[in-house]
């Protein structure tokens, strides 16, 4: 590992990994409409070629670093860099493998789209962003990919932007992560004020200046800087809800179902198996700054998301939605993972979990995919993502079913599959953490169980009421017409399974503790064995399969639950708790009345004070316009007319008779005599 | 040097005036010619600007670089001295990148000139001597010359709002000659102040030369401004007054709540090239005075009204930021985030740490070049249709692709998206903004949060207009004679643009590009302001 060509080797090959796919976005915009697809495939399967050398090169050693100077600000040089450790090339491999299936699927699942070009140029752009945001090394330089990631999915979702649910769409989701954002932001702030420095090993490593900074009296120490404690836990939780919004956890994760009016290729990619994860990452890379407080917070965060998505889900009928609200529940685990400390368990559900979403949403687009063109072919009219009218798929689609039902098992965790090893992982770890806790968080490993069941039974619900219940608008032998999606869609389903199963995780099917991936995160090396690691997987499967054989009984065999629309419950999950009336009730109008309340004032207080001060100048002028006329013109006119008069009297007497002469004469040197004897 | 990128313009302007009228058709090329050559001679500067601490300039004469000190008047006063006025020009850190965005900005104005059809040679002369004028403030040392190109500012733009504006030119042009003409009375009150209180030491004559005041050394002592007497006037410190006074005549150009009202109603009225200069250049001396006038020669009075200075910058920031949702009108809209982000420059240098002022810097020069491209794109749209009512419209991004893609750009670049200028200015005015209660304790952290929300609110109304507008299906308010009329953007337009956004984003990703060159000054400006 040593040398300065090696790390400038790795260097270059980590930057090709970023700048490969920008390199699609670039060309693809500049003028390579056409072929588009082809570059876009290249770029980015030579970035997965290149991200596996590096996860070979890598994985479980030394952590690479290598940093540039960036710009200077008074003393302090701001670096840019590359870190590679080991949830970096994880993270790498995830995302550019997860990327490649999905260009491939997209080659057909997009065909015809009058915008296509864009939409590889998009997805180039998606993957610099969300692989640049893994291997940078500062706050800084992951702040500006995570905006990136989301301007990039502002355009994914947007892509049918002449849709008007779509462009909203998008503009929800950059806002509500503008949201996150601003917290992310406050916590680089308050990491820069302590520590003037942004780096992340430097902060967060081992003897990172996070570790060495103290708490005493009420205050947060580092070196000379110090700042009242609470910030330390206002910077957890400001970059806890970065991750929030990214990561679509309680309260801010109303973006993604709505995110669905995307390309479904999109939503696997994004907003299912990478982006999504962007939020659990950050808390990986920072997770030093939470302090216990803030790690309450987000377990407790993290499960009640898991429990309300799951409840959301169990009523859906559009099948998109339902898979959305699925990954906000399965976000949920990791994140209440994170926050018990189950550092390892978390990433690994990340890995697992990523394949696994990918394939369902998959598999439901080569599904819509079908049946819009089936829909296309007959001219009929009909929603093709709602489970209502789908039924019976399974003859003409079996593929697509074997993938779902593959996938499905993996979300619920059943034995064999790579959910089992993951989710379980954390159940186990939940409730060992709970044994030494108290109150709350004593049921929170209860709720997660509970979470579990429900999962099984939206999950099954999805699949009984597509492939197998009785079709609802077609018959039974018009629906075998419906065939499965082109191979290229349908090999892609298949690698995708095979990396539901164990095997890619762990020689060992029922033991999480000798898969690879947890191995190398773990840092407790001794198994810990107690009662939880047989008697939850049994609980929980006991419970899974029950579950599953009662749907089977309802929606294949019978008719389905008719619920009265009048069921208070049934209504609040359907309606998704009402949390998007009461955002609306609570801050979209009320922002839009005060923003309009403030013009009103901007021009009928401020600019009419000024305008008032015009005229209250003009009123002046008028004032001293009168003064001048009146008094001070009058005055020189007065004068003027007192001459005039004077002269006019004095004009008397010169009267040219000499009498009137003496007489005046006389009376002056009179009067003059008179005024002299007086005085 | 300096004195060729300040006079090129007008000795072009008299060129206009004498030139026959039949040549007027090529009064744009010779006002384009004029701003790439200014431009060629900025780059050249800024290339060959020296960033060593020995450069840094600010309150240090001999530091300062490209000095041309000529004695301009001089006059025998008898027993009061002489009078010593000189043409002193210099730049340093926080003046050079202004002549970049300078040139550019006025190359793009010409470019958006195009459209002006009526009294070409009137129009054009006015616009070189305007940019004369701009030139000439943001390299002018001497107080007096700056006031003097400060004034001349004024003129043109009146009379280029007065005649070639909109439906309300007049009541637009009047409203703001006399808003900026109050702050500039009372500046010239505290200039004869500040002559009669500073001494230059090596003649021993009143002098207005603006390095000198920045001494405190150099105050005759008993004189009104001197910072040792501490005199007070009208019950309040003669020095806090000054630093008001002064204040408020850049604060109404910057603009600031409350003091800005006269630039939604000039920006509608206003022509589209007058709009470019004005937000991307005429707010921009008002920052730029109050660092090199406010800050430098009171640096005293300046600390002790930090806190309102930041307060005003919040306001300012959410305040405009809540007005531009509540518009109809793209340009208003676009005026009124331009006083939110001219916030962040108040609030970056209100905290007076490296960050902030850094940050406040870059911001200048960030929106200047992302207003003037707003303000152009608004133009387009305007010169096409003469509408600019954002109902009007709907789904252009699907006949006019090309603009859509220029509007995103804008628009995302406005909203602090990072790889663009604007992020990381208002990311480094806020960090210095939370930084200051532990460096100087001059604001508290409240404020840099409060201000970070006016980043969300600044996505929420450049979305929101994004979506009413460009997206959907289209729908337009005029119809098919809209439709044929609203062309893509053609090859002049994009030669306008596509600097800025290169500006934009080369700045996003290297700031150094200009942090670099300017560290030295600012560091030596928080030195002397922080004292």
């Amino acid at each position: 590992m040593e040398g300065l060509e090696f790390s400038g080797f790795v260097g270059i090959i980590s930057l090709l990994v970023i700048l490969l796919p920008l390199l699609s976005f670039l060309l693809i915009l500049a003028g390579q409409k056409g072929r588009g697809a082809d570059l876009a495939l290249i770029n980015i399967s030579l970035t997965f070629i290149l991200s596996v050398y590096l996860f070979s090169l890598l994985w479980n050693k030394q952590p690479f670093h290598y940093q540039i100077p960036w710009f200077l600000i008074g003393g302090i040089e701001f670096k840019a860099g590359i870190l590679l450790n080991n949830l970096t090339v994880l993270m790498m491999i995830l995302v550019s493998g997860i990327s490649v299936l999905v260009h491939i699927y997209s080659r057909i699942y997009m065909k015809g789209d009058p915008n296509i070009h864009r939409y590889w140029a998009y997805l180039g752009l998606f993957c610099f962003s969300m692989l640049g945001l893994v291997i940078s090394d500062n706050l800084l330089l992951i702040y500006l990919f995570w905006e990136l990631v989301g301007f990039s999915s502002f355009l994914l979702i947007g892509f049918w932007f002449t849709r008007h649910a779509a462009s909203q769409a998008a503009q929800k989701a950059f806002i509500m992560n503008r949201i996150g954002d601003i917290g992310f932001l406050l916590g680089i702030m308050i990491i820069f004020s302590q520590f003037q420095t942004l780096d992340i090993s430097a902060l967060f490593g081992d003897n990172g200046l996070m570790k060495e900074s103290r708490i005493s009296e009420g205050l947060w120490i580092s070196g000379s800087r110090q700042i009242p404690e609470v910030w330390l836990s206002i910077a957890g939780i400001a970059f806890f809800m970065g991750a929030m919004a990214k990561s679509a956890q309680f309260p801010l994760h109303t973006w993604l179902p709505d995110a669905m009016e995307g390309p479904t290729s999109v939503s696997s990619l994004i907003h299912a198996a990478t982006m999504v994860a962007a939020g659990v990452f950050l808390i990986a890379r920072v997770y030093p700054v939470f302090d216990p407080f803030v790690l309450n917070i987000m377990v407790c965060i993290g499960a009640f998301t898991a429990f309300m998505a799951a409840t959301i889900a169990l009523t859906q009928n559009d099948i998109k939605r339902i898979l959305a609200y699925s990954t906000i529940s399965q976000l949920g685990f990791m994140v209440m993972a994170l926050g018990i400390g189950a550092y390892s368990e978390s990433i690994f559900h990340l890995a697992t979990h990523a394949f696994f979403k990918c394939l369902l949403f998959l598999a439901a687009g080569s599904v819509i995919h079908q049946l819009h063109h089936y829909r296309d072919k007959l001219g009929l009219d009909f929603d093709c993502q709602d489970i209502r009218i789908m039924g019976g798929l399974r003859k003409g689609m079996p593929i697509a079913f074997i993938g779902m039902c593959l996938a499905s098992a993996a979300l619920i965790g059943l034995p064999l599959s790579s959910g089992y090893l993951s989710k379980d992982a954390i159940l186990i770890t939940a409730f060992e953490w709970a044994e030494t806790r108290n109150g709350i968080f004593k049921i929170l490993p209860y709720l997660l169980v509970l979470t579990s069941w429900l999962t099984a039974f939206y999950i099954s619900r999805l699949v009984f009421k597509v492939f197998l219940a009785q079709p609802k608008l077609i018959s039974r032998e018009q629906t075998e017409q419906i065939k499965d999606a082109p191979n290229q869609m349908s090999y892609v389903l298949i690698i995708l399974a095979f990396f539901c199963s164990f095997i890619a995780f762990s020689y060992n099917p029922a033991s999480f503790e000798s898969s690879w991936l947890w191995n190398g995160f773990s840092s407790a090396s001794i198994q810990k064995v107690n009662i939880y690691h047989w008697l939850v997987p049994l609980i929980l499967n006991i419970g899974s399969l029950g579950l599953l054989f009662t749907t089977y009984k309802i929606y294949v065999k019978s008719d389905g639950i008719s619920i009265p629309d009048r069921n208070l419950l049934y209504r609040f999950s359907k309606r998704e708790w009402y949390l998007n009336e009461i955002y609306s009730y609570l801050f979209t109008v009320p922002v839009e009345k005060f923003s309009r309340a403030c013009y009103w004032f901007d021009r009928n207080f401020i600019d009419a004070l000024v305008l008032k001060s015009a005229s209250l100048v003009g009123v002046l002028s008028g004032i001293t316009y009168w003064f001048d006329r009146t008094l001070v013109d009058g005055l020189v006119n007065a004068t003027g007319t007192l001459a005039k008069w004077i002269g006019r009297f004095s004009r008397n007497f010169q009267t040219g008779k000499l009498q009137h002469y003496l007489i005046t004469m006389l009376l002056v040197v009179l009067s003059f005599f008179i005024l002299t004897y007086f005085i | 040097m300096l004195s060729l990128l300040i006079f090129l313009p007008l000795v072009a302007a008299l060129l206009i005036l004498v030139l026959p009228s039949r040549f007027q058709q090529q009064y744009k090329y010779i006002t384009l010619g004029v701003s790439l050559i200014q431009f060629v001679l900025s780059l050249f500067i800024y290339l060959k600007f020296n960033s060593s601490s020995l450069a840094a300039g600010i309150s240090k004469e001999s530091q300062y670089q490209l000095v041309e000190k000529l004695p301009w008047i001089r006059l025998n006063l008898g027993n009061i001295g002489s009078l010593e006025i000189d043409y002193f020009l210099g730049i340093d850190g926080l003046s050079m990148p202004f002549l970049i965005l300078s040139a550019l900005v006025t190359f793009v104005a010409t470019l958006a000139s195009w459209e002006i059809k009526t009294k070409l040679k009137a129009y054009f002369s006015l616009f070189l001597l305007l940019n004369t004028a701009v030139i000439g403030v943001f390299c002018a040392l001497d107080f007096f010359l700056f006031y003097i190109f400060y004034e001349l500012m004024l003129l043109p733009l009146y009379f280029l709002i007065g005649i070639w504006g909109g439906i309300r030119r007049e009541y637009a042009a009047i409203k703001f000659f006399l808003y900026t003409l109050f702050g500039s009375v009372f500046m010239l009150l505290v200039i004869i102040g500040l002559y009669f209180s500073v001494i230059n030491p090596a003649t021993g004559n009143h002098t207005f030369n603006m390095i000198l005041m920045m001494d405190p050394a150099n105050y005759s002592y008993g004189s009104i401004f001197s910072a040792i007497a501490d005199k007070n006037l009208f019950g309040i410190s003669a020095r806090l007054l000054a630093f008001i006074v002064l204040f408020v005549a850049f604060a109404i150009k910057v603009p600031i709540v409350p003091l800005h009202t006269w630039l939604p109603d000039a920006h509608v009225e206003a022509p589209t090239p007058v709009s470019i200069i004005l937000a991307g250049l005429l707010l921009k001396v008002g920052g730029y005075g109050i660092i090199r006038i406010c800050y430098s020669i009171f640096p005293d009075a300046a600390m002790q009204s930090a806190w309102w200075i930041g307060l005003i910058g919040v306001v300012s920031i959410l305040y405009g930021a809540l007005n531009a949702l509540a518009q109809t009108d793209l340009k208003r809209l676009i005026a009124y985030s331009s006083v939110s982000h001219m916030g962040f420059v108040l609030l970056g240098i209100a905290s007076s740490t490296t960050e902030g002022v850094s940050g406040a810097m870059l911001q200048m020069i960030s929106h200047g070049g992302l207003s003037a491209m707003l303000f152009f794109l608004v133009g387009m749209i305007y010169d096409r249709v003469h509408d600019r009512e954002i109902a009007n419209f709907r789904g252009l991004a699907e006949i006019m692709p090309q603009f859509t893609a220029f509007v995103i750009i804008a628009f995302f670049a406005s909203l602090g998206l990072p790889g663009f200028s604007a992020f990381m200015a208002e990311a480094f005015s806020l960090i210095g903004a939370f930084t200051s209660e532990q460096v100087n304790g001059l604001l508290p952290r409240w404020m840099a949060v409060a201000a970070s929300i006016g980043i969300l609110l600044s996505a929420a109304y450049f979305l929101w207009t994004l979506q009413r507008m460009f997206f959907g299906q289209t729908r337009l308010k005029g119809g098919e004679e809209w439709l044929s009329k609203l062309s893509d953007v053609n090859t002049r337009e994009k030669f306008a643009l596509i600097p800025l956004a290169a500006l934009a984003l080369a700045l996003g990703i290297f700031p150094s590009l200009l942090f670099d060159k300017m560290n030295a000054s600012v560091l030596a400006f928080v030195q002397l302001i922080s004292g």
